[in-house]
């Protein structure tokens, strides 16, 4: 029982950064390591971008409007800052964007009442001028959507309260007008699961679920989200949709009669757009994990998991976002904002995950050659007789000695192993990481040997220690001991620090950074001078 | 009455002549441990001041005979196997070193004078220490012939031959060849060889005229074929005389007797340890830094055992070649795989208190007890607590509080102030400090840890650094129920901390996330706060704040009530068990020991004593308190120290015992449950008290039992016999058991089953039985048993 063996065996102990608070909830779970593992990109100088889409097809090429243009990006081009089919031949503002399920047709309305169809699966040329023009919406038209599992039908809607189901090869009237809305129609979404049923959300607050099958202008379902509602979806199991209206996203059961199942608050402003997010990409299991995306004017892009019904993720830009648009593929995202910029995150997959598709579908072509299959004997005279059975795999029954591990130890661990002071220090200062340099320093304190090291220091090594406390001397959980320090090297290099220019220079930026740090500190007293006799007060009731 | 924590390190262990026991001196008694289990077996008990060294005498490995010499003026001749003292000699001088020669060198000669065993001694005569000689078959009295007179003791090295006997003296080195036949008047032919530096430690070679010396800056000087001239036959001296002259000899100082003389510097302070390996190739020799080097002595090359911890006092060879033993100053007894170099196994005493006491204000080197289990926690000089078993009397383990390497030469710049336990033993608190190079990078920090319920031992929980800014933490306590503690700084504040548990689900795993966090800071006029403690309920905190007391409610934090004034500062607080008392200790010019009623919230009582522990019994009102006697009243007791028990109610003290080493001594209660284990004279005893003194040396007794009862511990049964392997076995492993009468078949059949004709083919060929077995059993099973029926 009595085993002080431990205690009395030789151990090493590398110096460690000190330990840093542990935040009381993970910050950093697996799914929103997921979702900033996008890797953001920007394309700049447009117009505000009001509507993405993404084409189903791959290789899945988004579409953005703004102002009267609307732009095609492929998320594979680097850098994404030229589109690869640019459409120009709106007379107003392009509101809505919608491709085909094939992706070889784009639907797109615009302010001006004209819902126009291009042929965009034939290159740049082809897609510069409408294959029809669909005139009917006397107001602007807000709302184009080519349904998910119909080739034939746009479904259109606008400020005029109407919605018109179009049959884009037929001609130019609509098939079916819905009256029903009381206000500007501004969204809707078409049912994953059902060709005859869409939804669209108007200003009027409701959501209304359309048959074109019954077409006598009364809904199937009608929902009132409590605010003008600007972004509708439904869920990939077609069940449900997510409303979003006002400060908040909602969730509808349409197969229990339209029933809300929960309320996501967590935006600050309205939410402007909706969209379906797949986490991973590749095993079924994995497939079921959808979230839903929200962006909203506070600039916040929040992923909801309806399913645990809570915010899983979120994430913030410096601007107002309009619009979110999640690829198929897993593979990117892209946000539009009110200032005209386009954050496009792609996100990198593994090789593996590459890899194992291909080798699933080029299985049958992979018949190995034959090979030898005898093991070739080798002779005393050959070298390899001489290393034969050294790639021995142990069997089980063996009894392995393993040779003692060896530690692994840094460098400046090394250094202070053979107690070469100076050149950890330097070591340390070179590298990158604060807390190590803050962890050899102490080491060198405990050892009494900081201020020798300091006085050893050349004029360029003296420079780097000077960066590193102009950079850190004012960081809290650092200044107890750099504070000190920095007092210690300027008594004691100060012949030096006056010789040389570049040397003076680094002094006065440090001077800078502490007379900011001090400027701080006074105003934050100002508050505290101000707080407390309020605290005071509460404290006493 | 139990008394535990000797140091086993005073003074060369012995191994027994099989080599499975050790003997150690531990106080006035030997204990013997066993060598493969490194636990004690059994004690040689009879002397009565501390026993200074122990012979082993030389026999076949059943005989177990030991002389030993003690303080007390004795030498005792023991057969260690049963344990009893076979004979005692009175010398009635304090004996400081004793070596008996004729038990060395070749066995025929031993066998010739078994007759006359002469043993070398170096005594006390009241003036100074001498060397003499005195018979030990036939004692009347201690030799007149002084060898040497030294002023301080010095310990008699003998040469492992027998022939020669040296002790070191300041910067010199006597060594007499002691003649061949012994007798009350022979004498010793004697050279001296000079060194500049003070010697600390010489050894003998064991074949050659070799001896090496280590000294005090860490030189090692080694002579070769000291004493040419004078020991050796007059014959043949005078050629070598003639030599010697023509020839310089290499190192030697002047007109030392020796051939040549060679420096060795390896080690940065002092050699405390040097030893010849039996065969005379290898010196071994330590010093204060804790490193065991091996040298080859015809090379010089040098093999190392690093980081041992501890200045190394003693090495001793054991019987069997591949064991060996070395002592340590923080009283371990290490056994050391000698080819290797590879520590197996040790003995653990109780870490001796640090040496470090002065480092700063907030060092406090009390002990902690873990009333419930009986461990007491010490902070040992390798910035770790060592967790020593009260009852069982040995080192169970240690933890490392500060990550750091202990170099005993170096200076302090780290170390671990406070330790404190919680009542029922599951949390434990510590304080480390590293202090600051010319004012930069001083860093305290508080370190809390949880008792692992499956290993009983301790982790780190929380780390918080720098939890009173740079102010020092003069105390921790902790609550007696709630999973809460308080630190109170010299600072003037003090904090409360929680352990918060929350467990994190997250992808099935459950992530263990809880910490101590703080749960309230408090502060009262910025006086500094020396002490803190919970009330026995733990609704009330009482924290020193300088010369009052104020009571805080820990959960809302709120000042209750201050309380009093003493003249100095106080240092110390504890609630008097459950009892509306409040004990405050504070220690200065005027130093005092109140007892605070809290209903009238005023002083009940008190005494003007200097205090160094106080501890409350856990049911009772009773509290026992250890104080310091003043210089002038220490003849008037034995020792400096008494400890008395009081009730909280009555300032007349219910029992009182005066103790020695006061200074630095700890006091705690035993629980209830623990003491059942410990039996006095047959009848369980409810209450024990701990007293454990400045050498954390302790003593466990009933304070109540007024007539002293021994007080004997139910030992568990320790393992004996040892199961270690020597010789072959230890190289290759116990050889199978070859057994002629074994059935043949058993080793030739691989598999045994009911119809082995079934399974017999899936063996190998030539593991095939004849057939003429394999036919009989066929037979056999077609052929229907019926003898069970027939029954």
């Amino acid at each position: 029982m009595a085993e002080p063996l431990h205690s009395s065996q030789p151990k090493t102990f590398p110096v460690k950064p000190k330990l840093k608070p542990k935040p009381r909830t993970q910050n950093q779970t697996p799914e929103s390591k997921y979702w900033s593992s996008f890797k953001n990109t920007q394309i700049q100088n447009l117009i505000s971008v009001p509507s993405l889409t993404f084409s189903p097809s791959s290789p899945h090429p988004f579409a953005a409007a703004h102002s009267a243009t609307v732009s095609i990006y492929k998320p594979q081009n680097d850098p994404l800052d030229s589109p690869t089919t640019t459409i120009t031949s709106f007379k107003d503002v392009v509101s809505s964007l919608s491709f085909r399920s094939d992706g070889r047709l784009l639907a797109a309305g615009d302010l001006s009442g004209l819902v126009q169809v291009f042929d965009v699966g034939g290159g740049s040329a082809a897609a510069r001028s409408a294959l029809r023009r669909l005139r009917s919406h006397v107001r602007p038209v807000r709302f184009v959507h080519y349904p998910k599992l119909q080739r034939l039908r746009v479904i259109s809607a606008g400020d005029d309260a109407l919605v018109k189901v179009w049959d884009v090869a037929a001609g130019d009237s609509p098939v079916m007008e819905l009256r029903g809305h009381r206000d500007y129609v501004r969204c809707g979404d078409s049912s994953p699961v059902n060709a005859d049923t869409f939804i669209t959300g108007s200003y009027d607050h409701t959501v209304k679920l359309w048959d074109v099958r019954v077409g006598d202008s009364k809904p199937a379902i009608e929902v009132n989200h409590g605010n003008p509602v600007e972004d509708v979806v439904f869920l990939p199991a077609g069940g449900m949709v997510a409303t979003a209206g006002g400060n908040s996203v909602k969730f509808w059961d349409l197969i229990s009669g339209g029933k809300l199942v929960c309320s996501m608050e967590g935006h600050n402003k309205t939410v402007t757009s909706l969209c379906v997010g797949r986490i991973g990409s590749g095993s079924d299991e994995e497939l079921n994990q959808f979230r839903v995306l929200s962006v909203g004017l506070d600039g916040y892009m929040k992923v909801f998991d309806y399913s645990s019904m809570k915010v899983t993720h979120s994430m913030r830009f410096p601007a107002p976002l309009l619009s979110v648009a999640y690829s198929p593929d897993c593979k990117t995202r892209v946000i539009g904002t009110s200032n005209g910029i386009i954050y496009v995150g792609k996100r990198k997959i593994k090789e593996e995950e590459i890899e194992g598709r291909v080798s699933e579908k080029s299985l049958f072509w992979r018949i190995r050659p034959l090979e030898h299959t005898e093991k070739k004997v080798f002779r005393p005279s050959h070298f390899r007789y001489f290393q034969r059975g050294q790639g021995e795999k142990p069997s089980e029954g063996d009894y392995l000695i393993m040779r003692p591990k060896k530690e692994k130890l840094r460098e400046h661990d090394k250094l202070l192993k053979n107690f070469r002071h100076g050149e950890a220090l330097v070591s340390v200062l070179e590298g990158k990481n604060p807390g190590n340099v803050l962890a050899v320093m102490e080491e060198l304190v405990s050892r009494k040997k900081l201020m020798v090291c300091v006085s050893n220091l050349d004029a360029e090594k003296l420079k780097l220690l000077l960066v590193f406390l102009r950079k850190y001397c004012t960081v809290p959980r650092y200044s107890g001991l750099l504070m000190g320090l920095a007092r210690k090297v300027l008594e004691m290099r100060v012949d030096e620090i006056r010789g040389s220019e570049a040397l003076r220079a680094h002094i006065r930026n440090l001077k800078r950074s502490i007379e900011e740090e001090i400027k701080i500190q006074q105003s934050l007293q100002e508050i505290q001078g101000i707080i407390s006799p309020l605290l005071k007060i509460a404290g006493r009731r | 009455m139990i008394k535990g924590g000797q140091n086993y390190v005073s003074s060369p262990p012995a191994f027994s002549n099989d080599g499975n026991r050790v003997l150690v001196c531990t106080g006035n008694t030997v204990s013997i441990f066993s060598s493969s289990t490194g636990l004690q077996v059994s004690s040689l008990e009879g002397h009565t001041a501390p026993v200074t060294s122990v012979v082993v005498v030389p026999a076949t490995d059943i005989l177990c005979y030991c002389w030993t010499s003690s303080f007390d003026g004795t030498v005792r001749y023991w057969d260690f196997s049963v344990p009893e003292t076979v004979k005692k000699l009175d010398l009635g001088m304090p004996i400081f070193s004793m070596v008996i020669p004729s038990f060395l060198g070749s066995p025929e000669e031993n066998n010739a004078k078994t007759a006359n065993v002469f043993a070398y001694v170096s005594v006390h005569d009241g003036k100074a220490w001498q060397i003499r000689k005195c018979s030990l078959t036939n004692y009347r009295k201690v030799g007149k012939l002084v060898l040497k007179e030294t002023e301080r003791p010095e310990p008699l090295i003998i040469s492992p031959s027998g022939k020669f006997l040296g002790i070191k003296h300041k910067r010199k080195l006597h060594i007499w060849k002691l003649p061949r036949v012994e007798s009350d008047v022979a004498v010793a032919k004697k050279i001296t060889l000079h060194h500049t530096k003070t010697i600390t430690v010489l050894a003998f070679h064991p074949t050659e005229r070799t001896v090496a010396a280590g000294d005090v800056t860490g030189r090692m000087l080694i002579w070769r074929g000291f004493g040419t001239q004078k020991f050796l036959d007059h014959s043949g001296s005078n050629n070598r005389i003639s030599m010697n002259d023509g020839e310089d000899k290499h190192g030697v100082r002047q007109n030392d007797d020796a051939e040549s003389c060679s420096v060795w510097h390896w080690h940065s302070a002092g050699v405390c340890l040097l030893s010849f390996s039996p065969d005379g190739a290898y010196l071994y020799s330590g010093g204060t830094e804790g490193v065991l080097v091996l040298w080859q002595l015809d090379s010089g090359k040098k093999k190392f055992l690093p980081r041992i911890g501890s200045p190394l006092l003693y090495f001793i060879e054991s019987p069997d070649p591949s064991l060996s033993l070395i002592s340590c100053a923080d009283n371990q007894i290490h056994m050391l795989k000698t080819p290797s170099m590879e520590i197996i196994k040790s003995i653990s005493g109780i870490k001796p208190p640090l040496s470090y006491q002065e480092i700063c204000e907030s060092f406090s080197g009390k002990a902690a007890f873990d009333c419930t289990s009986g461990l007491v926690a010490v902070q040992t000089e390798n910035y770790g607590i060592q967790f020593y078993s009260l009852l069982a009397n040995r080192g169970v383990y240690e933890v490392q509080v500060c990550e750091r390497n202990h170099q005993p030469a170096d200076e302090v710049t780290v170390a671990v102030t406070l330790v404190e336990l919680s009542v029922d033993g599951s949390i434990m608190g510590t304080v480390e400090i590293k202090l600051p190079e010319e004012g930069v990078g001083g860093l305290v920090s508080l370190k809390f840890w949880d008792l692992d319920s499956d290993t009983k031992r301790f982790s780190v929980s929380t780390v918080i650094y720098e939890p009173h800014r740079d102010a020092h933490i003069s105390a921790i306590a902790f609550h007696p129920t709630h999973r809460m503690a308080v630190s109170s700084s010299y600072g003037g504040d003090f904090k409360i901390w929680v352990c918060k548990e929350g467990d994190i689900q997250q992808k099935g795993q459950a992530l263990q996330n809880s910490g101590w966090m703080c749960h309230a800071v408090g502060s009262y006029k910025n006086k500094a706060m020396r002490a803190a403690t919970f009330s026995a309920d733990g609704s009330v905190l009482a924290v020193a704040a300088d010369t009052v007391i104020t009571l805080w409610d820990p959960d809302k934090n709120v000042l209750m009530a201050v309380v009093g004034e003493t003249p100095t500062p106080i240092v110390s607080l504890a609630f008097a068990g459950k009892s509306e008392y409040l004990l405050s200790v504070s220690h200065g010019l005027k130093p005092r020991l109140s007892v605070w009623s809290m209903s009238k919230l005023a002083m009940a009582w008190s005494y003007r004593l200097q205090i160094e522990a106080v501890s409350p019994a856990i049911d009772s009102s009773y509290f026992a308190i250890l104080a310091l006697l003043p210089e002038s009243n220490e003849r008037a007791f034995k020792g400096n120290g008494i400890i008395l028990l009081f009730n909280a109610t009555d300032p007349v003290p219910v029992a009182s015992m005066s103790v020695t080493k006061a200074k630095g001594g700890g006091l705690a209660f035993l629980k209830g449950d623990l003491s059942e284990r410990a039996v006095i004279d047959g009848k369980t005893s409810q209450t024990l008290l701990v007293y454990i003194n400045g050498d954390r040396e302790y003593v466990i007794f009933d304070p109540y039992d007024k007539e002293g009862h021994e007080l004997s511990i139910i030992r568990q049964d320790v393992p004996l016999e040892e199961t270690g392997q020597f010789g072959y076995s230890s190289i290759y492993g116990e050889l199978p058991k070859f057994d002629l009468q074994k059935d043949k078949t058993a080793s030739v059949i691989s598999t045994a089953s009911e119809r082995p004709w079934e399974t017999i083919f899936t063996g190998s060929t030539h593991m095939l039985p004849p057939l003429t077995k394999l036919c009989s059993v066929f037979l056999e099973s077609l052929l229907e048993k019926r003898t069970a029926l027939a029954e």
